[in-house]
């Protein structure tokens, strides 16, 4: 008998931070509208104690770490409210996904803000010596989670490739010599190995070791960055089979707005990783439709459909860099065509391109919902086509 | 020797605050405008005191080098984020929904300042601004770059070149084509940010009809640049994506090894757009090429 097909869906990574976290964690003022927010959405999303909170916002000392972590709640909350299985709480008690890490560790020094895109900028830090962890800087916010999450939780950590490759190197590269093309590619890439293994055995696998401690099964390395160098991938995998080897947990990595063909062949070795979860939707159309032509940004799945370890896709189905609120409809037909390209629908979760940080919690909440619903959506639409096969 | 900065240069902590802020509705678009003339006055300043020989302003409200171009043409549109090379920064690739695009208006003092001195201005290169679109450079030479370049008042204009350098399939008879439908305005200089222009020389990169070209040399050899070279070279000296500061004393070595190859005239530049370190570190890149530009003519008294 062919099993009843059920997608599951769950968050990537950041969600926006309230404003009265930012004004608390800046030492500004709050005025009513941040009281009125926390009031508003604390209903919206079942804040089952919202109250003590807005009781907080009006007095004129606030701790910082206690509203972030009411912060914390309302996102698992919001997410909850969504209807998204497995969670996390939109990183409101990091810093950024970058900052906070390099924060904990040791070897960094901070060399100023650079930009992502467009308005959008990070902090940047070089490294000027041998690197390790200061502390394990997920157990806090782990164990807060667990106590108040109704959901499966899901724990992103940034991995070691990404922090190597979004920070300047200023230990292993020569600081004069490099003019006149001095240096070699070659020479580059050793640095840049030398610096990612550091980083993932002296500070990404600790990290690790202790949250699985902590009773944590499913961790997310992030890997943003690592598609930057074409001629480094091998050093993106080798620091991902370094990080996680013989460690019991389900990992998962998010990879997001890159070329991707240009990680094949090289994760054919990433065989530690059960789930990659990717952004598409960003370079898909708006159109319904279940065809390639319809769906040009999921041409590239087929990929992951062959890897020889038989990895679950977490498929990309909302584009995080605009308002527009994909209607339902749209998931589905994206989910469809996905599940056409695999065959097997038990090897596909459904996901937001990256995390929802840059939209504001109203466009973040519509577009995890319609997520939720469309997800639905393809899931009736398979399994009356499967029932009327039976039929 | 001349020294300038070409590109886009970084945006202090407080305008990236502000930039930030107007995004949240935090503030006004007022409140942005004067932050960014306060980063451009203290941009100007900063050159000023390092003596570059060309002011630039920095394109301080561009959020990509194609952006206000493809934004104010007829059948150019912005296309998916896109990372822009190796680096950690991303842009708006552009797309063509006609075959000959047309700048509606050419960009005001918004986007090209007027300067206390004479200047520079910073446009990317057809070559550029072609790619992704499926045209030719010439239909973007022609129909956008020929009309801004028209209304350009500058001492040279920097037409940038991040993708020509790293296409093994380069055909540089098209960005000739191109080339010469911008000529007859402003001098122009072909700077080919982050990568190794070798190949390019051998199938004659030096014959292309702009007046000066700009190499990167934390990626090119020097024994590259072919000997003798006959055209003003913007040598890219500042490494734009590495927050190690530059020592005076190793530009002007090298400056010496470019003259010992017979180049004449050598202008100080980035290998590209400063924007990829911080201001902090970008302002004390700048006050080096000032003084690796004094250091190099001491050296040669």
């Amino acid at each position: 008998m062919t099993q009843e097909v059920k997608f599951l869906t769950h968050e990537v990574g950041s969600l926006a931070k309230p404003p009265w976290l930012v004004k608390t964690s800046a030492g500004k003022p709050l005025d009513e509208s941040d009281v009125e927010h926390a009031r508003s959405w604390g209903e919206k999303v079942g804040v089952e104690d919202y109250g003590q909170l807005v009781e907080l916002l009006q007095q004129e000392e606030r701790d910082p770490d206690e509203i972030a972590r009411w912060a914390s709640k309302y996102c698992v909350r919001l997410q909850e409210s969504a209807g998204v299985e497995v969670i996390w709480d939109g990183e409101q008690q990091r810093s950024e996904m970058y900052a906070w890490a390099i924060a904990h560790s040791n070897g960094f020094e901070p060399r100023g803000t650079v930009r992502s895109f467009d308005n959008k900028y990070y902090s940047k830090s070089a490294a000027t010596g041998p690197v390790s962890l200061r502390e394990p800087y997920h157990d806090g916010e782990f164990s807060f989670l667990k106590s108040v999450a109704r959901h499966e939780l899901k724990i992103p950590i940034t991995g070691a490739y990404t922090l190597a490759v979004w920070s300047y190197d200023e230990h292993h590269l020569p600081k004069e010599g490099r003019l006149g093309a001095g240096l070699s590619r070659k020479d580059e890439i050793e640095a840049r190995r030398e610096l990612t293994l550091d980083i993932a055995r002296n500070i990404i696998r600790p990290n690790l070791e202790s949250l699985i401690g902590l009773g944590a099964t499913w961790i997310q390395i992030d890997e943003p960055g690592a598609s930057t160098e074409e001629d480094e991938l091998d050093i993106f995998v080798e620091s991902f089979n370094v990080s996680v080897e013989g460690l019991d947990c389900f990992f998962s990595t998010h990879l997001c707005f890159s070329d991707y063909d240009l990680f094949f062949p090289a994760i054919e070795g990433m065989s530690g990783c059960r789930q990659y979860c990717v952004g598409f939707a960003n370079y898909d159309t708006r159109e319904l439709g279940t065809s390639g032509a319809e769906r040009p940004g999921y041409e590239v799945i087929s990929k992951w459909r062959d890897l020889p370890y038989d990895p679950i896709l977490g498929l990309g189905v909302l584009d995080i860099h605009t308002d527009f609120v994909e209607p339902p409809e749209l998931v589905r037909d994206r989910i469809l065509y996905a599940v056409e390209v695999f065959g097997d629908p038990a090897r596909i979760h459904v996901c937001p391109d990256c995390g929802l940080r840059t939209r504001s919690w109203d466009v973040a909440y519509e577009k995890l919902r319609n997520m939720v619903e469309g997800t639905r959506l393809a899931e009736e639409a398979l399994n009356r086509a499967h029932a009327g096969a039976r039929g | 020797m001349q020294a300038f900065i070409p590109g886009l240069y970084p945006r202090s902590e407080t305008l990236v605050q502000a930039t930030r802020d107007f995004d949240r509705g935090r503030t006004t678009s007022e409140a942005v405008d004067e932050q960014v003339e306060r980063d451009l006055s203290e941009l100007v300043t900063v050159q000023q005191q390092a003596g570059l020989d060309l002011l630039a302003d920095g394109m301080l409200r561009w959020q990509d080098v194609f952006r206000p171009l493809v934004e104010g043409s007829e059948g150019l549109e912005t296309g998916a984020l896109t990372r822009f090379l190796d680096t950690n920064t991303f842009y708006r690739a552009p797309s063509a929904t006609t075959a000959e695009p047309r700048l509606r208006a050419p960009l005001g003092e918004r986007y090209v300042a007027p300067l206390p001195g004479p200047r520079l201005v910073t446009l990317p290169s057809p070559y550029g601004l072609a790619q992704g679109t499926g045209l030719p450079p010439k239909a973007l030479a022609e129909g956008v770059l020929k009309p801004q370049l028209d209304a350009l008042d500058a001492e040279l204009v920097v037409l940038e070149e991040p993708f020509l350098a790293r296409d093994e399939n380069a055909d540089l008879n098209s960005v000739e084509e191109a080339l010469r439908t911008l000529e007859g305005g402003p001098k122009l200089a072909l700077w080919l940010t982050f990568g190794n222009a070798q190949p390019l020389f051998e199938q004659g990169l030096s014959d292309l009809p702009v007046h000066a070209i700009g190499i990167d040399f934390y990626a090119t050899p020097v024994t590259d640049v072919p000997e003798g070279f006959d055209k003003p070279l913007l040598a890219g000296v500042l490494d734009a994506r590495s927050s190690v500061l530059e020592e005076p004393r190793e530009i002007a070595a090298f400056v010496q090894r470019l003259h010992d190859r017979g180049i004449e005239e050598i202008a100080l530049v980035p290998n590209g757009d400063l924007q990829y370190v911080s201001e902090q570190v970008a302002r004390e890149k700048l006050a080096r090429l000032g003084k690796a530009r004094t250091a190099t003519v001491d050296a040669a008294a």
